[in-house]
């Protein structure tokens, strides 16, 4: 039976760091999916998430909250809301689980799979520097040429560990980290 | 009775368990109540079978492993005494399988990120699963404590910043030590310029004597003027760094 832990059933919000990460993977997500926009958008009718998510601006509007963003919204973003960003961003990495193992696996020539990263990571400083404050010293770790892989490698594996069943909660027990 | 086979599969891992319902419970149908054995397949690797201990040892250091994972802050799991243990290992993870018999080295795996994953899954599936109705005991998944993350910050960027105070401290500290303290009574910056504008002043006296002495009744007479003049005189040998001390002839001059 599944037991889950008291931080995780309370109704904590998530702290900055929190909500700057989970952006950041459904960024991650995005980049992935060329429609990931649209895949989202669907992702969220599908699990019935209509009431809170009515069309893709309200979906963008609470994404808004990191505060990475380049048009970055104030206050607290309801538990609600980042609950189902969560659950979101967890079908997203279910139905893209095979693109992310063979990012990670070892098994796969090496040729193959640095093509399959620089094109990974070429799409994402994309849509890093099309959304996101390219002055915060967060997203300058992420084009940084050195830190960049390391950060986006992370990402990817944080993504594969939180798709399936388990994932979200072991997802949203990492996104309450506190800050280091 | 017949055995229920349930069966979990990624990629690169096949778990399978087998059990019974456990009829005294109530349960019928697809439930396994007593666990009668497992397999776990990982593509490459040994097949591995055990116990049902085994199988909660296995997802014990697993789980929380993956957990861990997950925030950037991999640490070993699974002391000595237990059967099963992961450590990081470079790029890829070390499952070790330690055997109940005496003397048999234990069986060590090296999986890369990939098939973690595909373990990881595995098990999520299988612990989540309603047909199987173990109490397999897992540690929830909960925040990590400041001090677990900490360890993912590199030793030397987590020490430069104490160490620098350290140093800046020192420095300022051996800066201070070499500025020589004066010595006391042999340096008296008052008494130094007192002697210095006595000398002056008398030396003017005896050369040239004051034009209109003030009659000693005078000062007496007007006390307000004197001081004032005093005052006055004072605060312009104050401003020239000399003493407020009068002529000794009259009014100073």
């Amino acid at each position: 039976m599944p037991n889950v832990s008291p931080a995780l059933s309370r109704a904590t919000p998530l702290p900055r760091r929190g909500l700057e990460r989970l952006d950041l993977m459904l960024l991650c997500a995005e980049a992935l999916d060329l429609n990931g926009g649209e895949a989202m958008v669907w992702m969220s009718e599908q699990l019935g998430y209509q009431s809170l998510f009515p069309n893709r601006v309200e979906l963008w509007k609470r994404r808004c909250h990191n505060p990475l963003r380049r048009n970055t919204r104030r206050g607290q973003l309801q538990v609600e809301d980042t609950d189902a960003l969560i659950r979101i961003l967890t079908a997203m990495a279910e139905r893209l689980y095979p693109m992310l193992r063979q990012l990670l696996s070892a098994a796969e020539p090496a040729a193959v799979s640095e093509q399959r990263w620089a094109l990974f990571r070429s799409r994402l400083q994309e849509l890093i520097q099309e959304r996101l404050n390219l002055r915060r010293v967060g997203v300058r770790k992420l084009l940084d040429p050195i830190e960049g892989p390391q950060l986006c490698h992370q990402m990817i594996l944080s993504l594969a560990l939180s798709a399936g069943t388990g994932g979200g909660d072991r997802l949203k027990a990492s996104l309450l980290d506190p800050e280091a | 009775m017949n055995k229920i086979s349930l069966r979990y599969e990624q990629i690169s891992c096949r778990l399978t368990v087998e059990g019974l319902p456990d009829v005294s419970t109530g349960q019928g149908g697809q439930a396994i109540g007593i666990l009668t054995g497992w397999g776990l397949a990982l593509a490459g690797h040994t097949e591995l079978e055990g116990k049902r201990e085994h199988l909660e040892a296995l997802l014990q250091v697993v789980v929380p492993y993956a957990r861990h994972l997950i925030s950037g802050a991999p640490r070993p799991f699974g002391d000595l005494d237990n059967p099963v243990a992961i450590h990081p290992d470079g790029p890829s993870h070390r499952l070790e399988l330690r055997s109940s018999q005496p003397n048999t080295p234990p069986l060590t795996l090296q999986l890369d990120d990939a098939e973690l994953a595909d373990l990881v899954r595995c098990l999520d599936q299988l612990r989540l699963d309603s047909r199987l109705q173990l109490p397999l005991q897992t540690p929830p998944p909960q925040p990590l404590k400041r001090s677990e993350l900490r360890r993912r910050v590199p030793l030397g960027r987590r020490v430069a910043a104490p160490l620098c105070g350290l140093a800046a401290l020192g420095l300022a500290g051996a800066v201070s030590w070499m500025v020589p303290t004066p010595k006391p009574g042999s340096f008296s910056p008052s008494q130094g310029q007192r002697k210095g504008a006595d000398a002056a002043l008398g030396k003017a006296a005896a050369t040239k004597p004051p034009a209109n002495p003030a009659p000693s009744g005078q000062a007496s007479a007007n006390p307000a003027n004197a001081t004032s003049a005093n005052a006055t005189s004072g605060s312009a040998q104050a401003q020239r760094g000399q003493s407020p001390t009068p002529a000794p002839g009259g009014t100073p001059r």
